[in-house]
């Protein structure tokens, strides 16, 4: 399975997922505390220098999850050269980059096996709402199973259209494609019973 | 290996009928199987498959009883240890995103620790020289590969019966040979469904099923050879034209 | 119980898949995802509760790692980008989509366009306005017009999500849990 996980291993892989999470969160807290340019300018720079320690390898995969930003940043700095007023746009920009790139950062470095047990370990105090922490468990297998079994599908119907036709299938790979994931939820439950029931 | 037949041994039909939306697809099946290979054969949509889901407890009848081994097999979580079932597309049957997980999963639902089942799982794999599949996604593995994982899962909850639907249909020729190999050594009482004589000429009886009903049922020396003129018969004339609703 | 996780799970696994196919291409040329199309779909086949269940299963998955938003999108970031307040919105989204199905017994191509328009149009702008206005250090107004872009193609989604809804009433009456 393709994750966001960073196959350069570095000191962060080592530290628990829960930890990392918290701390985390209180960077956030800390960046939307933070009001003017130059504090945040500091921490992405060193958030920036933390990444450039781990090798170029490490750093460009960073640089490329933040990639679909651009559109926003672009809106934001004309907006407020326009505006001008640079000191804000500086804020909201750095602000902005600061916090993805912290989460990105706990993202890349967090197998998602430790990922899904912390999210386990989280989701316990939902049994009292009903939610069944092996149900949990299950229904995110499940999901992660079928993933490539349904994007097959989805291309098997593209070609049989395209077989008989000339153009992209378009919005007409949709009907098929959701009679595929209703009726393979069917033969799911139908599996799952067949050994034992999921509860 | 003949296993005795009594009441509450092997697999009960009495009187099984089911429908849907008020058409018929069995009528009327009485059947006792306690023999250690049994076969069921007949034609695409003559029912077969609804025997075999109603014998795995997955539908109920609507007339009619199932017992396996004197019990309600609707009762899934106590027929683990009695009915393993075999589909015929692996695709339906994995579960799980990774083969260790898969393997372990039925253990973990005969009430067996995670742990347990995990290094029960490994230890299957290493048995059957497979150790290197163990954290493989599911997905990577080949039609063949993957059938052989879902015959593994069930082989790991040891079941006394085991069904077996279309066992052999769209793998090649080595993987059916390698199949039947493992078929035939295994201790389990199995009942194999299927369209293809080849499949089930082994059986110890055969039961042939036809527009929902029990048309023959004896040893394959004397089905076989009734069913395979029979298919001829239906193939030279234009019989498929007709739409059953 | 088996159904129910099954079709949460399977349908979680729809969004991500229609997260990568280009179902329309706009006039000049912009090609939009099917994926906030999925959301409406969980809301208007599985109904209001198994809708906002997949939807949030979906979410858990992006935020452990997994790059399953359309252009291959995921972790932890997502969440501390602009669009946060449109990924809060999408379980409520496809609810309300959901449960104006399940309530409302019109025609089903009408109910499921109702709710897709409530569910997955004002419902989630409501959300993703003020999210992107605090990320972005907008007024509402400000950050109503950097998101109306992005309006005409999410109605062409909820006519089709009223077509697929429409279409799985004809073909399987029986697996529309939302009407069941």
């Amino acid at each position: 399975m393709l994750t966001l996980t960073s196959p350069v291993e570095t000191p962060f892989h080592r530290l628990p997922a829960g930890a990392k999470l918290g701390a985390l969160c209180l960077f956030t807290a800390l960046l939307f505390h933070l009001n003017s340019p130059l504090p945040l300018a500091a921490l992405l720079a060193a958030l920036a220098a933390l990444h450039l320690t781990q090798g170029g390898t490490f750093a460009a995969h960073a640089l490329r999850l933040l990639r679909p930003l651009w559109p926003f940043a672009l809106v934001i700095a004309l907006w407020h050269l326009w505006q001008r007023d640079p000191a804000g746009g500086a804020t909201i920009l750095l602000r902005l980059l600061a916090a993805v790139m912290a989460a990105n950062l706990v993202t890349m470095t967090t197998r998602l096996s430790d990922m899904l047990a912390l999210t386990e370990r989280l989701a316990t105090p939902l049994r009292h709402i009903g939610l069944a922490p092996r149900a949990f468990a299950l229904a995110i297998a499940l999901t992660v199973r079928f993933l490539p079994v349904l994007s097959q599908r989805v291309a098997e119907i593209t070609d049989a259209f395209r077989a008989r036709s000339p153009r992209r299938p378009g919005h007409r790979i949709l009907i098929p494609a959701t009679l595929a994931a209703l009726d393979d939820a069917d033969r799911v439950a139908e599996a799952l019973r067949a050994r034992g029931g999921a509860g | 290996m003949a296993q005795g037949g009594t009441s509450t041994d092997g697999i009960t039909l009495t009187g099984v009928s089911y429908a849907v939306t008020g058409r018929e697809i069995l009528s009327d099946i009485s059947l006792s199987l306690t023999e250690s290979r049994i076969g069921i054969i007949g034609r695409n949509g003559s029912g077969k498959t609804t025997l075999l889901r109603l014998m795995a407890g997955l539908i109920a009848p609507s007339r009619g009883s199932v017992t396996v081994a004197g019990r309600d097999p609707a009762d899934r979580k106590a027929m683990l240890s009695r009915l393993g079932i075999l589909f015929q597309n692996p695709d339906h049957m994995i579960l799980f995103p990774t083969v260790e997980e898969e393997l372990a999963f039925g253990l973990i639902q005969q009430g067996r620790s995670k742990a347990d089942a995990q290094e029960a799982a490994r230890a299957c794999l290493l048995a059957e020289g497979r150790a290197h599949w163990a954290t493989a996604p599911t997905a990577t593995l080949s039609q063949g590969q993957r059938h052989y994982l879902c015959l593994l899962s069930v082989l790991l909850m040891q079941p006394e019966t085991i069904l077996l639907d279309e066992p052999f249909a769209g793998l090649d020729l080595p993987t059916q040979a390698r199949l039947a190999r493992r078929f035939a050594a295994l201790p389990q009482r199995l009942v194999t469904i299927s369209h293809d004589p080849a499949a089930v000429a082994t059986a110890d009886r055969l039961i042939w099923i036809e527009a929902g009903r029990i048309r023959a049922d004896g040893p394959p020396a004397t089905i076989l050879p009734a069913f395979t003129a029979e298919m001829a018969r239906i193939g030279e004339a234009d019989a498929d034209a007709d739409l059953s609703r | 119980m088996e159904r129910n996780l099954a079709h949460i799970a399977l349908f979680a696994a729809l969004i991500a898949v229609l997260g990568l196919v280009p179902a329309i291409t706009l006039p000049f040329g912009v090609p939009i995802t099917a994926q906030s199309l999925g959301i409406m779909l969980c809301g208007t086949v599985l109904g209001a509760k198994r809708g906002a269940l997949a939807v949030l299963l979906f979410l858990l998955l992006v935020a452990i790692g997994l790059p399953l938003l359309s252009g291959g999108r995921g972790g932890l970031g997502v969440f501390a980008g602009p669009s946060v307040g449109f990924l809060i919105g999408f379980p409520v989204a496809a609810f309300v989509a959901g449960l104006i199905v399940e309530r409302w017994q019109a025609p089903v191509a009408a109910a499921a366009l109702l709710g897709s328009v409530l569910g997955g149009v004002i419902v989630l702008y409501a959300f993703g306005i003020p999210g992107m206005a605090i990320m972005l250090g907008k007024t509402i107004p400000e950050a109503t017009a950097l998101t109306a872009a992005y309006i005409p193609g999410d109605l062409i989604k909820c006519a089709l999500a009223a077509l697929v809804t429409r279409g799985i009433a004809q073909m399987r009456p029986g697996a529309l849990l939302s009407r069941g």
